[in-house]
């Protein structure tokens, strides 16, 4: 109350300089950057809920690779080496508390950079980093628009990706001509849907019916399998459902019978799934999200560190629980301290100017491009190559990589019509 | 006179109180105090003997009227908060005509299905409610000063000021309306209704009235919210956030107008503020629900019963 007596008017200069005052006066780190202090990266994402596993895993993940560089020496910030230490807050995927998360990382714990999950917390967080001018992380570049300026897409190109996978299995499975979709009704579902419809429309592959959008409180699948099933399709697609809805939907298609193609943008604890199912049942199971063991990490392409070391580290410590998410936030981390070390410095602006500098970054994948300014109103989303993933003889194994801007120069205006329909442009949103 | 030192002595201790805990803190206090209006107004339902499982779901129709009367008509947004309580309230009478055909488990039941339809229409037209996605980018509170203090709606204690002087006058109006013959009548509804009906009562008219203005306020909370955070969507009005209500209400107790404010108060300290202190994040809801157990478990009469102990024992000195 105090603060805002006879003041006129709050500029974000005069927010950050207020910020650095009362963080100050409250013993807490100030914005600039100590010889020796830590730096502090936020990580606010679901940690508990139905999309737990898309935040609590890449956590675990990010403190693996925090402890991998600060035993390597830390960040090196002009001539001085900073640790890495990760703040969380756990949002429970509502954008209100995901506001009170970044309200606390920015203004009490003096955090550099806020790596969140997105979809729809982002616009409860949106008006703080307008106003604080912090560098924030997406894993779904449907949140990015030509308002976002500091945030970033820089790893998943949530559901563009997609499209690899489905064109990997026209090319390997010419006879598979019909699918059927299965999605749950929110900000996750709906742009994957689009996705998914351009790229079956692009591979020839006809749709027999609507895409299912079933309400996210749903727990009873087996009338949504049995609907899915009517039409004996060829290929199901469980679209980019939470793992709580993978799991029990293969149950059910595996308990009903079906014997075809299922296609999914992730797989999150496939063992558990086979468990349930069969190890035949999973056969030919088609996703995007490897285990990082596998060989075809270790080509010169690759450009997240050690990648096999990765995954054996998380596995011991965290038997089971390898999920789409585990390497992803630990790879935008690595992205940023390249960005980072690049500027000198860990000021938002900085690092945001660094990273994008050339208009190419180093994705986990292999190098890739800023882009999005068509599908996104802004390129902020770093896009490459992205792996294609089967399961085979009970384990993920990586086909291929397909380059997602080369399918965009080809069937981009697919891609538009579909999100168009489904009111997921840019410039629809809101 | 002792009244009034009382109010004014709270008075100071909410204006002193946003100033004296963390950012994210008054962040927490802003939506306390919109919850409390919330389960204030669920109780006065609860007094005519029916239990809700759409009031979450009324809520934000307030809040979907009032991010869209704003945002798409260009209405001020204090008067869009009206027209969001006045909104959800019609909803409810409309409701009202099926939902009080039945009366307890079945009303309760039929209050679930009506609010998942409410929800289910919310994503079916994304044409004006956004579908999934819901509203983005809601007219925030516009700044203005009072010339020694400079209200900026983005900073969690403006907010604060401003939603606790909404909050306590509608407190305030409920509080008047329990103590009117009308509550009263709320009161007979419940536990006398067959004699409340012989006497000429409409039990009907007298439930149907209980359901509209507590609707009615739900609403104007809703829009609070809906302008405060900026964004709404269909999934923030679910059936788990019903539950926390539903757990405030019932750890409170509903015997008294405070009982489920208490509820609300100390179960949002412990979730958002204790246990994350603690560095329990991951476990809070294992730590929340074992607390409620215990809670139902040696207090099935709500924290209220501890502050009617403590005051009678005060009295009897």
């Amino acid at each position: 109350m105090f603060s805002n007596i006879l003041k006129k008017d709050l500029s974000r200069r005069t927010f950050l300089k207020s910020t650095a005052a009362t963080a100050l006066s409250a013993g807490l780190p100030s914005i600039a950057l100590a010889a020796g202090e830590p730096i502090k990266i936020g990580f606010l994402a679901p940690l508990t809920g139905a999309t737990a596993a898309w935040g609590a895993p890449g956590l675990s993940g990010c403190e693996i690779w925090a402890e991998k560089v600060n035993a390597a020496g830390g960040i090196k910030i002009g001539d001085n080496s900073h640790m890495i230490e990760f703040v969380s807050y756990d949002n429970e995927y509502d954008p209100a508390k995901a506001r009170t998360g970044a309200t606390k990382l920015i203004r009490e714990d003096g955090v550099k950079f806020v790596m969140m999950l997105g979809g729809d917390t982002w616009p409860g967080v949106q008006p703080v980093a307008d106003r604080t001018g912090m560098l924030f992380s997406t894993l779904l570049p449907s949140d990015l628009s030509p308002e976002t300026t500091t945030l970033l897409a820089p790893t998943e190109v949530h559901p563009i990706y997609l499209v690899t996978g489905v064109q990997w299995l026209a090319e390997n499975k010419p006879e598979l001509k019909t699918a059927v979709m299965c999605a749950q009704d929110d900000a996750l579902g709906l742009p994957s849907v689009a996705t998914y419809l351009a790229a079956f429309e692009a591979a020839g592959i006809e749709m027999q019916d609507e895409p299912l959008l079933f309400d996210p409180a749903t727990t009873d699948f087996a009338p949504i399998v049995t609907r899915l099933l009517s039409t004996s399709p060829d290929i199901v697609c469980l679209d980019t459902c939470y793992s709580d809805y993978v799991h029990p939907i293969c149950e059910q298609l595996f308990q009903q019978g079906y014997k075809g193609q299922i296609i999914s943008a992730t797989a999150d604890f496939y063992d558990q799934l086979i468990a349930k199912t069969s190890k035949e049942f999973m056969e030919g199971f088609i996703f995007q999200f490897p285990d990082f063991d596998d060989p075809a990490l270790n080509g010169d392409n690759i450009n997240f560190d050690d990648a096999n070391g990765f995954y054996e580290e998380y596995n011991k410590r965290f038997p089971g629980q390898w999920g789409a998410v585990s390497w992803e936030y630990a790879a935008i981390m690595q992205l940023w301290k390249a960005g980072a070390e690049k500027a000198g410095s860990v000021e938002p602006d900085a690092v945001l100017a660094a990273m994008k500098d050339d208009g190419k970054g180093k994705h986990a994948f292999g190098d890739a491009d800023w882009w999005g300014t068509e599908m996104f109103g802004i390129d902020n989303a770093l896009v490459g190559d992205w792996p294609v993933v089967v399961i085979e003889n009970g384990k993920a194994v990586i086909k291929g990589f397909k380059s997602i801007p080369a399918w965009y120069e080809q069937h981009g205006d697919l891609l538009i019509k579909h999100m168009s329909a489904y009111d997921q442009m840019w410039n629809q949103r809101g | 006179m002792r009244n009034f030192v009382i109010w004014v002595a709270l008075a100071i201790a909410l204006i002193v109180l946003p100033n004296l805990v963390s950012f994210s803190q008054q962040e927490v206090l802003v939506f306390l105090t919109i919850n409390i209006l919330v389960v204030a107004s669920y109780r006065l339902l609860t007094l005519t003997g029916e239990w809700s499982l759409g009031h979450v779901v009324i809520m934000g129709v307030g809040a979907y009227a009032s991010a869209l009367v704003t945002k798409e008509l260009g209405l001020w947004v204090p008067l869009g908060i009206i027209v969001g309580g006045l909104a959800s309230a019609l909803i409810a009478l409309a409701l009202s005509v099926p939902l009080f055909r039945m009366k307890g488990f079945y009303f309760l039941i039929g209050s679930f299905a009506a609010g998942e339809i409410i929800r289910l229409l919310w994503k079916r037209f994304r044409d004006p409610f956004g579908g999934a996605k819901g509203i983005k980018g809601i007219d925030p509170m516009p700044d203005f000063s009072i010339g020694i203090y400079q209200f900026d709606f983005f900073e969690p204690v403006s907010y604060f000021y401003f939603s606790a002087v909404v909050v306590a006058l509608c407190l305030w109006i409920l509080w008047r309306i329990e103590k009117s013959p009308v509550g009263l009548t709320f009161h007979a509804v419940h536990w006398q209704d067959k004699l409340a009906q012989a006497s000429g009562v409409n039990l009907r008219r007298y439930r149907t009235m209980a359901f509209v203005i507590a609707s009615g306020f739900a609403g104007i909370a809703g829009a609070l919210l809906a302008h405060y955070i900026g964004t709404i969507n269909p999934n923030s009005f679910d059936v788990e956030v019903m539950v926390f209500v539903l757990t405030w209400a019932i750890v409170g107790g509903t015997g008294t107008f405070y009982g489920p404010i208490l509820g609300c108060v100390v179960l949002t300290i412990l979730n958002e503020i204790v246990l994350r202190e603690l560095g329990l994040e991951q476990t809070r809801p294992l730590i929340y629900g074992l607390i409620l157990i215990l809670s139902i478990l040696f207090m099935p009469n709500g924290l209220e019963s501890i502050v009617q102990k403590v005051t009678r024992r005060k009295d009897a000195k």
